[in-house]
């Protein structure tokens, strides 16, 4: 037996800037007081010091070194205490755990990107890495949706986005309002007629449970292969590496095997969608 | 092949008081249980069938606290424990937590302390209960590995075997307690083998357990089968089965504030509850009771076996006493068998 690391054990973090994102979503920096850094798709267990933690991915760019962007909706008992944390607050932060998304997998190919809801936080690290490699990549798509455009997370940076030359992009909403040009609808709806080769397309999925089960299947409907398709599992994860149980899949933890697994590991397996 | 008397084997464990903390089986009422070494009183039982509790409680405790504010060392630092009269499905139990909890990178701290430092003298069975069924599982009621010490009870003492190098350690600094062995003491131990073993057979096939063998895909194949409709329909998600396992090994990471400082806990979590896979946003993975009961099994006879080629049931039959909804992994088992 080897020597003793303390898995349990969070790094102190600072809250530096608290962003508000929607009435239900804030966007958090934090800037660890040791080193920590982590690959898009990892995640992190945050905790509120001697309140609970949970388990999030980051939304910042995973090649800035000294502090980590966290977006968070509001939605249960540890995430009301992280949505009253204020600048200069003492955080704990421990990982990275996870696998993350294979990047060196996407060199030379065409890569398609559905992201939905706060799904598009996660989302925004893997798009930083895509960016960082583009002139790697033979063709890369973005397909975003949401439920409204009050609730569309980093809309000014998306609609920049848009505006690149180097990324076929559309974002779409189930309802739209008055500062909405762009289409209405499901992000399955504005999935078809693109110019790719869905039989090779590398497709990644990240969202809420309901729109990655609909996603694949429309993904599957237009020629991409199950071992092609990334998806990013969300399970209860308590302590993010394999030991408490909470989050198996088969004969792998949501944790430590994924979260980020292709649908061809995962398909057979009851609850995947739940 | 050495002996011990009983006499000189509780001096043994006088000795070894200051460097662990020593755990011996006694009588409470209707069953035996572990208890703290020391009181003369005492009714220790060194031999007849396995505890109430389960061995994993020694080294992963049911609620422990595992990281203090931020800082990387483990809060625990007693003796590590010395657990007697430890019996062969509990350590086959143990071989399962250790393939959970020890690795290089997530290992867990306290655990691998307390194996790295503990020491399990174990005893063969010597009694049956009604619910044991270890020889299903392919294990013997006596221990064959993974003990430091292992004792047979026979003639007002135990014939001794050596499992470790630190077994080997602790009889050598006590020579003069153990003496030779006798013919007579040794074919007390394997007659009393060979007839525990044919008794637990027997209420084997009294169930008509399925073949081991079979045990793995007949779980797996029926992963629609009403019999978990039907079997979960009594379960109350009372939690017992999963405690008492001497394989179940889920937990949840518990914070609180703890005399000013900030406390971690890890704390024994059971399967069969609902909210066990629910996560934040509402979605429940195994929503229905019978899904809990189905990834139980599972767990013991499909994710075990697929990752580390052993299956989490060890026999002990603890499950079936504990059960007050009276489901009895060996009646699921035999209807799983039978269902088509």
């Amino acid at each position: 037996m080897s020597k003793m690391i303390n898995p349990y054990r969070s790094i102190e973090a600072e809250v530096l800037k608290v962003t508000t994102e929607t009435p239900t979503i804030k966007t958090f920096l934090f800037k660890p007081k040791e080193k920590l850094t982590f690959k898009p798709g990892q995640f992190m267990e945050l905790s509120v010091p001697g309140l609970g933690e949970a388990p999030f991915t980051p939304s910042s760019d995973s090649e800035i070194k000294e502090t980590m962007e966290i977006t968070i909706v509001k939605v249960g008992k540890v995430t009301d205490e992280i949505h009253k944390l204020k600048p200069g607050d003492t955080v704990g932060l421990r990982g990275p755990l996870g696998k993350g998304y294979p990047m060196t997998r996407f060199i030379g190919q065409e890569v398609f990107v559905v992201g939905g809801g706060v799904g598009l936080a996660p989302i925004r690290t893997l798009m930083y890495d895509l960016f960082h490699m583009r002139d790697k990549l033979s063709k890369l798509v973005y397909r975003g949706g949401c439920r409204n455009p009050e609730e569309m997370i980093f809309r000014k940076e998306l609609e920049e986005w848009m505006k690149r030359d180097d990324i076929d992009m559309i974002l779409t909403v189930d309802e739209g309002d008055d500062t909405w040009n762009g289409p209405v609808g499901l992000v399955t709806t504005i999935m078809d007629g693109i110019d790719l080769n869905y039989s090779r397309v590398k497709a990644i999925v990240c969202g809420p449970p309901i729109m990655m089960k609909f996603a694949t299947f429309k993904l599957q409907e237009l020629g991409v292969k199950d071992r092609n398709i990334y998806l990013s599992m969300e399970k209860n994860m308590s302590c993010g590496f394999g030991k408490c149980g909470h989050c198996r899949i088969g004969p792998y933890y949501c944790c430590k095997d994924g979260p980020v697994f292709t649908y061809d590991t995962i398909r057979e397996f009851p609850g995947i969608w739940d | 092949m050495l002996f011990i008397k009983r006499g000189s084997l509780f001096q043994l464990l006088e000795s070894l008081a200051g460097d662990y903390r020593i755990f011996v089986p006694s009588r409470k009422g209707d069953s035996i249980a572990f208890t703290a070494f020391g009181d003369p009183e005492e009714d220790y039982v060194i031999g007849d069938v396995r505890t109430f509790e389960p061995l994993k409680a020694f080294f992963f405790l049911g609620r422990e606290k595992v990281a203090v504010d931020f800082s990387p060392e483990n809060p625990r630092n007693d003796n590590p424990p010395c657990i007697v009269g430890v019996k062969s499905c509990d350590l086959k139990g143990l071989k399962i937590l250790d393939f959970v909890f020890i690795d290089d990178e997530y290992g867990d701290p306290t655990y691998m302390k307390a194996r790295e430092g503990g020491l399990i003298i174990s005893a063969d069975c010597t009694a049956v209960a009604e619910t044991c069924f270890c020889t299903a599982l392919g294990v013997n009621p006596w221990p064959e590995a993974e003990y430091d010490i292992n004792l047979s009870p026979a003639d007002e003492g135990f014939v001794v075997e050596v499992g470790s190098d630190k077994g080997q350690k602790i009889i050598d600094d006590h020579k003069a307690l153990f003496q030779e062995a006798t013919e007579d003491q040794v074919h007390t131990r394997d007659h009393n083998r060979t007839s525990i073993k044919r008794h637990v057979e027997k209420n084997a096939q009294n169930k008509n357990i399925p073949q081991l063998e079979r045990l793995s895909r007949i779980v797996k194949k029926n992963s629609e089968s009403d019999v978990w409709s039907e079997e979960a329909a009594a379960c109350v998600e009372c939690g017992a089965c999963n405690v008492i396992c001497p394989t179940c090994h889920c937990f949840l990471l518990y914070d609180q504030k703890c005399d000013g400082n900030l406390a971690r806990y890890r704390i024994w979590d059971s399967c069969m509850v609902k909210d066990f896979a629910r996560v934040a946003g509402g979605e429940n993975p195994r929503n229905r009771l019978w899904m809990r009961l189905r990834n139980r099994f599972e767990k013991k006879f499909d994710y075990f076996p697929a990752v580390a080629n052993e299956i989490a049931c060890t026999g002990c039959g603890r499950c079936i006493a504990a059960c007050p909804g009276k489901i009895d992994i060996r009646q699921v088992l035999e209807k799983l068998n039978a269902s088509r």
